[in-house]
């Protein structure tokens, strides 16, 4: 085992060296984010063309119900910035017990596609329903279920939207020509100027003298004239990336969003995989990053509850309770998603939703243990990175500086993530608009509206959405985070209960599904509220970063709001009269005569 | 004849009917509805079986252990690759199985154009 170590530390030792002086990202980085900006509004008039044909509401909002098997697959679920930003930055942080954090995602495609896929479709055409509200509206046969979802949509995805301008923007900085930090973290990247060496990354730096009161001074003015240079790429990059992403949502819609997240999907794929071979060759196979990184950290890194920096801390990152919080978190929070339920209402029939299954379970397994072993590879290759969310930018430099073509190789990976953060902005646009103007200026202002007019109404909204995005994102608040965080598992808490009532349970009441959302939705509100502002006492476990809820009992909050969710959607439909019988068999039996409008 | 009339009134009984009854399984019931309840089952069992295997084997085998004793299969932690690799590709497989042998298509009917049509209003 000796002989192995010393190999590899003779091996890294070159990386770590390279790592004192942040690497350039040329010109390669942006020359791929200009080429995937073009083909994102190439693929924004493609799609107008096709949401042309039939009528607009269900063409623009949700592709005809055309979806097909690879566009539902890679895009219906789970990948987003975070995937090559958040998560990474976890596996260089804790080590190999980030595997059993997200170790549900082996399961998250067959429960994804095959809990509510099918019958949520159906159900969908039954009731006509284009958006997620339109669809409890008819089911429970209440407008005021149907506003109530859409006011909870419309909350959620705003926080999470107004991240993601944010993000976009930070990747277009990070990837400007020349630029010499690579750090996607939002605090690096905006608190720290990004050409400040005190941001970048090796120990090495810490070692030098103390600097003298003019050395000092000559650093705060370059420090300050770097945060100008910062801001101005920061807020160029936030005006391109708003311009780009409303533009082609506005041009193609729906199936503007899904097809540029299938290409990002794809291109993410790509580049997983030429990183894990070139991360794989440079540390020379995994037995060596593993033992490497083992040397470079501590026990903790190959071994639960995983590694901290801090090694006089008793904080634990994934003790047993949150493990298997872990396990419920993932799966039904993914299934409950607002954004997930639309694209699994617009898949073309139920082969679709069959071989989604198997189309994704392939593409998981591709990324997420691959990722998993790159980022392991990453913490042999550069032992001490200050900003470890720099982690993909700087081994996509570092593995392919000597590949033909490197430049480009890294600017594909570097890609990936603004793609993913493209695509997620594009389809939170799309079911934000449609709530407006399906849910609400149809129903409640102009029922009689024409294709035009409802055009112009969602592509007001839009506009509308990336000009506040653009404003709130312009000096963004560290709360965003919180917000986000928050949003996420309180989506899942609000819908997933209700979705479960709607799909499968003749015997639910709107009651019953009001009681449901409300309660969910409070419960992780409560939890996120006493743990973002320290209300109770530390626990000591989770990720030592950013906002954290209160787990009560050790449990994340999602738990604690599908159930306290289920309790009053089963005692609320249990106490309140039951549905209209004729309705419940519109919705559950088999049809004899169906309406087949064609208005 | 009396039998026949014991025989009917049994079989005319009023029945108690269980509130937690998903969708109702009678002959009406749309085929896919009970084709997607059985589904769900199957998945949420396979879900509940992965976690099941995949805590268990990562616990006991990886936490809190000295360092002296870590196994490595293929460069992978034992505990990794017992607990996460193995249950991750077995998923990988049941998913394709399942999606290629399991799931029945059918026919998910055709699009209500206008809720009006469900005599709903508003």
């Amino acid at each position: 085992m000796t002989h192995l170590l010393s190999s590899v530390a003779h091996r890294s030792m070159t990386f770590a060296a390279d790592s004192v002086s942040p690497p350039n990202v040329g010109y390669g980085a942006m020359f791929m984010l200009i080429l995937f900006i073009v083909g994102s509004v190439w693929i924004g008039i493609i799609a107008n063309r096709s949401t042309e044909k039939g009528g607009f509401m269900k063409g623009f909002f949700l592709g005809n119900r055309g979806l097909g098997a690879w566009a539902l697959a890679l895009t219906a679920t789970i990948q987003s910035g975070g995937t090559f930003m958040g998560f990474p930055s976890l596996v260089y942080s804790h080590g190999w017990i980030v595997a059993l954090w997200i170790g549900s995602y082996m399961v998250v495609p067959i429960t994804g596609f095959g809990i509510l896929g099918k019958r949520l479709a159906q159900l969908s055409r039954r009731t006509g329903a284009i958006t997620v509200p339109d669809l409890f509206r008819t089911r429970f046969h209440s407008p005021t279920l149907g506003v109530t979802c859409t006011l909870f949509i419309l909350l959620y995805l705003s926080f999470m939207m107004f991240a993601q301008f944010k993000a976009g923007a930070l990747v277009l900085k990070l990837a400007w020509p020349n630029s010499d930090s690579m750090s996607l973290s939002e605090d690096a990247a905006i608190v720290a100027p990004v050409s400040d060496p005190v941001a970048a990354v090796s120990t090495a730096e810490s070692k030098k003298p103390a600097p003298t009161e003019a050395e000092k001074a000559t650093a705060d003015a370059a420090a300050k004239k770097a945060e100008e240079v910062a801001n101005f790429r920061y807020h160029t990059g936030l005006i391109v990336f708003a311009v780009t992403v409303v533009g082609y949502t506005l041009m193609g819609g729906f199936l503007a969003a899904v097809w540029t997240d299938l290409f990002q999907s794809l291109l993410m794929f790509l580049g997983v995989a030429i990183l894990l071979a070139a991360s794989l060759y440079a540390v020379g196979g995994l037995e060596q990053a593993t033992m490497k990184s083992l040397e470079n950290t501590g026990p903790g890194f190959v071994y639960g509850p995983g590694y901290m920096d801090d090694k006089t801390s008793t904080h634990e990152f994934l003790p047993l309770s949150l493990a298997i919080s872990f396990f419920v978190v993932w799966i039904w929070g993914g299934v409950g998603a607002p954004a997930g339920l639309v694209r699994l209402m617009a898949s073309q029939d139920t082969r679709v939703i069959r071989k989604s299954i198997y189309l994704l379970s392939i593409y998981n397994m591709g990324i997420y243990l691959p990722l998993i072993v790159i980022c392991v590879c990453g913490r042999a290759l550069i032992p001490s990175l200050k900003s470890s969310d720099e982690l993909i930018p700087r081994m996509a430099i570092l593995t392919t500086s000597g590949l033909p073509g490197g430049s480009l190789v890294a600017g594909l990976i570097l890609a990936a993530p603004f793609g993913a953060v493209m695509a997620t902005v594009s389809s939170y646009l799309v079911v934000l608009s449609s709530g407006v103007v399906r849910d609400i200026y149809q129903r409640f202002i102009n029922r009689d509206a024409d294709r035009d007019h409802l055009r112009r109404v969602a592509w007001g909204t839009m506009i509308g959405a990336g000009i506040i995005s653009v404003l709130v994102s312009w000096n963004p608040v560290d709360f965003l985070q919180a917000f986000i965080v928050f949003s996420t598992s309180g989506a899942a808490a609000t819908f997933l209960v209700p979705a479960l009532m709607a799909c499968y349970w003749r015997r639910a009441t709107t009651k019953g599904v009001f009681g449901s959302m409300i309660s969910g939705a409070l419960v992780v509100l409560v939890l996120y509220v006493i743990g973002v502002f320290n209300l109770l006492p530390a626990q000591g476990i989770g990720t030592t970063k950013g906002f954290h809820p209160y787990f009560l009992l050790g449990l994340d909050p999602l738990i604690w709001g599908i159930l306290v969710s289920a309790t009053f959607g089963i005692a609320g439909s249990l106490l309140s009269e039951p549905l209209d019988e004729e309705l419940v068999s519109r919705m559950f039996d088999a049809q004899t005569n169906t309406t087949t409008g064609a208005t | 004849m009396q039998i026949d009339l014991v025989f009917q009134t049994f079989h005319n009984r009023p029945r108690f009917r269980s509130p937690f009854k998903l969708a109702d399984m009678t002959r009406k019931t749309d085929p896919l509805v009970h084709s997607a309840i059985r589904e769900a089952l199957l998945v949420t069992g396979i879900w509940l079986a992965a976690a099941t295997w995949s805590l268990t084997v990562c616990y006991q085998m990886g936490y809190h252990r000295d360092v002296k004793d870590l196994r490595l299969v293929l460069g992978f932690p034992d505990w990794i690759f017992w607990g996460i690799v193995v249950p991750w590709t077995t998923c990988t497989v049941a998913s394709i199985l399942f999606g290629l042998m399991f799931v029945n298509d059918g026919d998910l009917g055709k699009d209500l154009e206008n809720t009006d049509d469900l005599g709903l209003g508003g």
